[in-house]
């Protein structure tokens, strides 16, 4: 059974291991023992605090498989621009309207932004063995989702989450091409290497332009580009459109990766979850598969199993093996959604 | 002989003949009745100083006095941009640079701006083809600056020019194909007519607003801007020849160059000097240098140019230069060297 938990200090061999294994594409990811050991410490310390309104609390999930091996790793940012305003390009639309000459059409126009500074950021998702992964994926990124159900006062109302934009077999990304390099004068990987994949940075503020960037003076390819992912986006994109979150007017500024964002109540997460008290029991297999995470702050836990819901919904039915893994006795409060 | 002279209001079907000579690209000179009746009209107020000096148009003709034709056209505005808003691109440099990365990046940009507003403009200039040759364009050009300096207090700080810019050998402009187009989904030559008929409102409503990087245009716009139409190159240096220079402001539509000069520092003002005329028929020696001869009259103002000599304020002019310029014994002319006397560039 597949479980997700607060990362923790025993986990850091592990989690050197598994960021090894990441492709260059990846830079929100922690990489040298020095940065895993700090996210690890600071998630820690975000999980025991006890913020009454979210600030700049970063909380790290792993994922064990039923080995107990390491199988990934994901996180959230209480606030995304918690250590520096987090810049985004919205990309707006600016009628023309010329009454004399019978013109009416509309201009799209890129605005660099912090407007996403005040979300929730949904971060560093990364599995081991992402082709052949199956619903612990979607596990794995949830299980954030339902902490932030679980502890609603630590989030944001809105989340996001960024995605990784096209890029060719070389790393050359047509949007950059067009519009980054002109001000960093470097290569896409380059750049996001020196940054680290942050968008919070204050060389941002520095190098990108502060005037609209109107689309149609870019090159069709990197206008093609705007709001594409990455094929090793896809399925982060894929499970997290499907609990609710939809790509808007936000894209990535180095990239043109979409932003994509959501209200916590559009989230199934939030608002398809319903809070149970566990039963020992074994549902039979026509069960449905549910994400199920404890409704305490502390050893938080989600594990993914078939869950016996009742007409009243007040009582979860889950296998033992399920109860063990969540560290929950009978009666405790558990937060169930479908898969 | 050539003499360019005030306009009169008997001109105007000799100005429509000469504008169904121009053809498309010059936006002030239709030929069109309507329109160019009332500018001769607004002209002759000008000179006649019957309308308030920033309202004035100074339209002058160039007249072959043996055919009795007119042969040329050219104009100065007196302030651009009152009545209407006149717009530019200028182009300024942001910087952005970061030494925690090392890097720093020169951009240039593009600002729309009014910046012009209030200036003089040198405008209209048309010769006929039958009459490119010798020193015709440089005396129809330049004639008026010998109008300036004669009346220097009839006008604002700056005197600008714009110039056409670049097109491709099918008469279409990389820059406006790179730019405009996205703005206004119209071909170039239909968004020029449309400001020439003093339809500019679509320009505030459909120009981009924010400074633009010239770094996102195509190479091919990028390079073009401020340069000269390559039939206009030659125009561009008789202007310079005057003191005349590039700053930077360039053509929204097409990006050509607009050249600029403050009034005080152009060479007629400096060089051009009054000499009283002497009858002299002497017939003109190749050896001197041309010069060109202007009255001190607003309302008759003439402009001639003849091979002479001026020596200590005064000057031989034959009879037929004195009927052209229409004057007489002891009378005062304004007198400048066609030329200037080292061309900077040469």
């Amino acid at each position: 059974m597949f479980l997700v938990r607060p990362a923790d200090t025993p986990d850091i061999p592990a989690l050197e291991t598994l960021a090894a294994t990441a492709t260059p594409g990846v830079h929100t990811l922690a990489r040298t023992r020095k940065s895993i050991e700090k996210a690890v410490e600071r998630s820690n310390a975000s999980f025991a605090s006890r913020p009454r309104t979210p600030s700049d609390e970063t909380y790290q999930f792993v994922l064990e498989a039923p080995d107990g091996s390491l199988a990934g790793t994901a996180s959230v940012l209480a606030t995304a621009g918690a250590a520096g305003n987090f810049f985004a390009f919205r990309n707006d639309v600016l009628n023309q309207v010329s009454r004399d000459l019978d013109i009416s059409h509309s201009v799209h126009a890129l605005t660099l932004c912090s407007d996403l500074s005040s979300h929730s950021q949904l971060s560093g998702f990364y599995l081991r063995n992402r082709s052949g992964a199956g619903a612990e994926a979607a596990l794995l990124s949830r299980a954030r989702l339902l902490f932030a159900a679980a502890a609603p006062q630590r989030f944001a109302d809105k989340f996001f989450a960024s995605m990784s934009g096209v890029t060719d077999a070389g790393g050359r990304s047509p949007f950059w091409e067009a519009l980054g390099r002109k001000f960093f004068r470097m290569d896409f990987l380059e750049a996001e290497r020196i940054i680290e994949g942050a968008r919070n940075r204050t060389l941002i503020v520095e190098l990108m332009p502060h005037y609209p960037v109107y689309v149609p003076l870019l090159p069709q390819e990197a206008q093609a580009a705007m709001g594409q992912v990455h094929a090793d986006s896809e399925l982060p994109f894929r499970i997290l459109t499907e609990e609710g979150f939809a790509p808007d007017e936000y894209i990535d500024i180095f990239d043109g990766a979409p932003v994509l964002r959501a209200h916590k109540h559009a989230l199934r997460s939030f608002s398809a979850s319903v809070a149970c008290s566990a039963t020992a029991g074994e549902p039979h297999a026509q069960t449905a598969l549910c994400l199920v995470a404890t409704l305490r702050e502390e050893r938080f836990r989600v594990a993914l199993c078939r869950c016996g819901l009742h007409e009243s919904s007040e009582r979860a039915a889950l296998p033992s093996e399920a109860m063990r893994r969540l560290d929950t006795a009978e009666g405790d409060s558990v937060l169930c959604v479908t898969l | 002989m050539l003499v360019v002279r005030a306009i009169r209001e008997h001109d105007l079907e000799g100005l429509l003949a000469l504008a169904m000579q121009v053809g498309p690209g010059m936006t002030t000179l239709k030929p069109d009745r309507k329109t160019l009746g009332r500018r001769v009209e607004i002209a002759c107020a000008s000179f006649a100083g019957q309308i308030a000096p920033e309202q004035r148009d100074y339209v002058f003709v160039m007249e072959d006095t043996d055919a009795n034709r007119l042969v040329g056209v050219c104009a100065i505005k007196a302030a651009v941009g009152l009545d209407e808003p006149f717009y530019n691109y200028r182009i300024g440099t942001l910087v952005h640079s970061s030494s925690e990365l090392g890097v720093f990046s020169r951009m240039e940009t593009l600002y729309l701006s009014n910046d012009l507003t209030g200036c003089a403009e040198l405008c209209s200039l048309f010769l006929h083809p039958d009459y490119r040759s010798g020193s015709n364009g440089r005396l129809l050009s330049k004639s008026r600056f010998l109008f300036i300096a004669q009346f220097p207090h009839l006008f604002p700080e700056k005197l600008i020019a714009e110039m056409r810019g670049f097109q491709r050998a099918d008469g279409s402009s990389p820059f406006w194909d790179s730019l405009g187009r996205h703005f206004f989904r119209m071909d170039f030559s239909r968004a020029d007519d449309l400001t020439s008929l003093g339809q500019k409102s679509f320009i505030a409503e459909l120009m981009p607003r924010h400074p633009l990087y010239v770094a996102y245009l195509p190479a091919e716009a990028q390079e073009v801007i401020g340069l000269t139409h390559v039939d206009t190159a030659p125009a561009r240096r008789l202007l310079e020849q005057e003191g005349m220079h590039y700053e930077g402001y360039v053509d929204i539509f097409d990006a050509g160059p607009v050249l600029q000069a403050r009034v005080i520092e152009l060479r007629a003002l400096r060089d051009s000097e009054l000499a009283a005329v002497d009858a002299d028929d002497v017939p003109e020696s190749a050896d001197d240098e041309p010069f060109l001869l202007s009255t001190t009259s607003m309302a008759d103002f003439r402009v001639a140019a003849a091979r002479v000599r001026p020596e200590e304020g005064r000057i031989g002019l034959s009879e037929a230069c004195r009927r052209g310029l229409a004057v007489g014994q002891g009378d005062v002319v304004r007198t400048m060297a066609l030329n200037p006397k080292k061309v900077s560039h040469a």
